[in-house]
């Protein structure tokens, strides 16, 4: 479990960049935290793993505050998608590439090595292959694999889709929420809100440093009021079924969000027509 | 928050000289420095670095540019103290011995170092790199490449510092522990020049593109769309220290204490 | 008018096209999205009409590209930047100044614009930019979203008939890339400026463009408006373009038989289509 408890974080000691977050991350949970750019998702991300201590508040990270553990201790717990896998790529094979925690946490290679053939495997890799040639959803699927093969509980993302066009970005979103089915905690930021509404259970609304929402998908979507306060749109779908509350109500209370709900739409409207024609 | 040596926003007299001139007299304090080895003369031009300093707002960075000069120094001054032998002897050493002027000497190295080095990067921290390029072209007539060059270079100085750090954190997220001792941390940051090389290159490249459709090959001694002109301010600050260097010359002559040439070849 | 005929390329390093017979008619004052999967050829489409390739990408070039009326491998390149502004995807590292107001002047001073006419022109492009406010800040202070402007800015001074940008909102929030648009749409619809703009976010081309272009496997796979172009909705998801849920939904409705008319962009029009629908 993650605990932020009353956490404020600055880069200079001056202005706070997020500013007195509460709010706790049990253990299986796929939080998604949106908001504009600049409003602190980030900083608040770089905190759940502790690249960045809270100059005020604690995060425990299963009861132990951040400040207290270890930077591989610390790898171990969360593991941290950053936005450009260039940033994180520099191994000259894949294959080492998915070695090179292992080795930066000192794990003994006889372990190591069945795991990483395993996700080559998984995710079709040429384990030879280098890393910088590869095109840019590759990379971005490679600096996933190489935090997911080292099994952390938690996987902080940021910005995961960024860069990527709907195939890429729809293999990666797959992949991690097939990682969230096999019981790992997902905190991401994301600004695409149909990705959101697809993959994200749970949803913290951030606006100038503080917390403006905090809620399951659907019910923070829906909130215009608090979307308005962090100057969001709903996914397209949701507001259209918002739009049309009138017309079909049954629309309303189905928590519709995602892709698969277009079916349910579609059969909401027919189902309605086809009464209206009898 | 300014960092090294960045352009830190004012209205001073210093910041509204000339550049060149800023350039022109911070040299020539500069010179005026190994130019004597009187110690009053060189603390009064270090009095004069602050005073400069404390005019722009900006003594809490001329401290730490002294501090950090001062500590660069300090090898220096052993050199000079170890090989000094004059004045009353302190401590024998096998090849002569520390006396009393081996101590004055090692201090005049380094308030020397300092009281020059101090206004050349405080033309830094008052001039706009744009505006000094662009004034070395115009007035200096430097080919706009190579102050284009300089610009740059100086320019990704922070963007890849900060690609670095990104590196580093995103090292960090996986299990690197940095915080170690030097060798070993610079061991572990060997491999992540590879995604800092791959980047720069990107970005150079595409730097150099986004100059080209903006029309850097058309840009003449005569594009640059400020004029800087000399002002009376100008001469005078420049004439006040070319005065320096008198003082420090006659100083020579009138008191006894080696030829410039001598300070030089002391101060290396 | 951008005219491509026959166009097709392949960079000297590589072994197969990045594009092949390319035919497409860019009219004057028309607002171009360009999207596809990645490496799609959609980047080098734009340098093709930028006079990069072949003036900084060597490669083999078949066809012609006729820019106003430059052909891009006879003029130089900065003959063809006079008429066509572009943006790059990295703005941090075209940025060439510390401080938004010489980044405005930079190329104004380049192309020797008369030195009188200076100071109305960088007013005017922040105003059209609405960054007035940042015109002596220091660029590294700005947000993202501030330095895509900027970047914007510094073009649109110079008064292209032609603007071309490489995915303007990759790094910017919804709420800011719904303004980069609004406000370019409005500049280049007042000053009759062509805009050529790769994105990947569909939902904003669909709301802007008035020509879709999308490519696949370096050709064209579909041109024509975006409701032309968004009828085929179940092709260009199967080739990796993204298509708005709002599109989606009536797509279905009229598979289904509920509905007959033009394809929609938006979730107005898909509100207003389903209460038709429903009535």
């Amino acid at each position: 479990m993650i605990e932020f408890k009353n956490v404020s974080a600055s880069y200079d000691d001056e202005t706070p960049v997020v500013d007195g977050l509460s709010f706790q991350i049990s253990d299986g949970d796929f939080v998604a935290f949106v908001g504009t750019n600049g409003a602190g998702k980030s900083t608040t991300m770089r905190l759940v793993n502790g690249l960045l201590k809270p100059t005020c508040g604690q995060v425990l990270i299963d009861g132990t505050p951040t400040t207290s553990l270890r930077t591989s201790q610390l790898a171990q717990r969360v593991g941290f998608l950053f936005q450009n896998p260039d940033r994180q790529i520099c191994c000259n094979t894949v294959r080492d590439e998915l070695l090179f925690g292992f080795t930066a946490q000192g794990v003994d290679s006889a372990q190591a090595i069945p795991r990483v053939n395993e996700m080559i495997e998984r995710f079709g890799f040429d384990g030879d292959a280098e890393p910088f040639l590869l095109n840019r959803g590759t990379r971005q699927l490679l600096a996933l694999a190489s935090i997911v093969v080292m099994r952390p509980p938690t996987i902080v993302l940021d910005e995961p889709t960024t860069g990527l066009d709907y195939r890429e970005c729809t293999k990666v979103m797959d992949l991690i929420s097939e990682l969230h089915m096999a019981g790992t905690t997902v905190i991401m930021v994301c600004h695409d809100m149909e990705v959101v509404g697809d993959y994200a259970k749970r949803v913290i609304a951030m606006t100038a440093s503080h917390i403006v929402a905090d809620g399951p998908t659907f019910d923070v979507l829906r909130n215009s009021e608090v979307l308005q306060r962090a100057h969001l749109l709903p996914p397209q779908i949701t507001d259209i079924s918002m739009k049309l509350t009138e017309d079909v109500p049954e629309l309303h209370q189905s928590s519709i969000a995602c892709a698969d709900t277009l079916q349910q739409m579609e059969d909401a409207i027919a189902s309605r027509v086809e009464k209206e024609v009898r | 928050m300014a960092k090294f040596l960045e352009y830190v926003p004012g209205d001073s007299l210093m910041h509204r000289m000339n550049p060149v001139a800023k350039v022109l007299c911070a040299l020539l304090i500069s010179i005026a420095c190994f130019c004597t080895s009187n110690l009053v003369f060189l603390c009064a031009v270090l009095a004069i670095d602050f005073a400069l300093a404390a005019s722009c707002h900006m003594t809490k960075q001329a401290l730490g540019l002294a501090k950090a000069v001062a500590i660069f120094s300090i090898i220096l001054a052993l050199i000079a103290l170890l090989t000094t032998s004059t004045g009353t002897q302190l401590v024998a050493l096998p090849w002569g011995y520390i006396g009393t002027g081996s101590i004055l000497a090692a201090i005049t190295v380094v308030i020397r170092l300092v009281a020059c080095a101090v206004p050349l990067f405080l033309v830094m921290y008052v001039t706009q790199l744009n505006d000094l390029a662009n004034s070395f072209c115009k007035i200096l007539h430097v080919p706009y490449k190579y102050a284009f060059t300089f610009t740059s270079a100086v320019h990704f100085i922070p963007v890849f510092m900060n690609d670095m750090s990104q590196i580093m954190q995103a090292q960090t997220a996986r299990g690197v522990e940095f915080d170690c001792g030097f060798v070993k941390k610079i061991r572990l940051m060997a491999p992540l020049c590879v995604p800092l090389l791959i980047s720069s290159v990107r970005k150079t490249n595409s730097a150099a593109i986004a100059a080209e459709v903006r029309g850097f090959n058309l840009r003449t001694r005569d594009s640059g769309f400020k004029e800087y002109p000399f002002t009376l301010v100008d001469v005078v600050c420049i004439l006040a220290c070319a005065l320096l260097i008198v003082v420090a010359v006659a100083l020579n002559v009138v008191l006894p204490g080696g030829t410039i040439f001598m300070n030089l070849l002391a101060s290396f | 008018m951008i005219y491509l005929k026959d166009f097709s390329f392949k960079y000297a390093e590589h072994d197969n096209f990045a594009l092949r017979d390319i035919s497409l008619i860019i009219p004057d004052g028309c607002f171009v999205g360009i999207t596809g999967a990645a490496g799609s050829g959609k980047s080098t489409l734009t340098y093709a009409m930028n006079g990069i390739i072949p003036h900084c990408y060597p490669g083999d070039f078949y066809g012609s590209v006729v820019v106003g009326s430059l052909d891009t491998v006879e003029a130089s390149l900065t003959d063809i930047s006079r008429l066509v502004g572009s943006v790059c995807q990295d703005i941090d590292s075209q940025m060439v100044s510390s401080v938004v107001e010489d980044e405005i002047l930079y190329g104004l001073e380049n192309f020797g614009v008369a030195k009188d006419e200076i100071p109305s022109r960088v007013s005017e492009a922040l105003e059209a930019m609405g960054i007035s406010d940042l015109r002596s800040r220091s660029i590294d202070s700005l947000s993202g979203g501030q330095k895509q402007k900027v970047a914007l800015a510094a073009i649109i001074a110079l008064k292209p008939r032609i603007l071309l940008l490489d995915e303007p909102t990759a790094e910017l929030d919804p709420a800011s890339s719904f303004n980069v648009f609004s406000l370019l749409k409005n500049y280049a619809t007042e000053h009759g400026m062509t805009v050529v703009v790769v994105e990947q976010k569909i939902a904003l081309l669909a709301d802007f463009a008035d020509k879709l272009v999308i490519v696949d496997d370096g050709r064209i796979r579909f041109d024509g408006t975006p409701q032309e172009v968004l009828s085929h909705s179940d092709e260009l998801l199967d080739i990796g373009v993204n298509v708005p849920r709002s599109t989606s939904l009536i797509n279905r409705l009229r598979k289904r038989g509920l509905y007959r008319g033009a394809a929609v962009c938006d979730v107005a029009d898909a509100v207003r289509v389903c209460k038709e629908v429903l009535a």
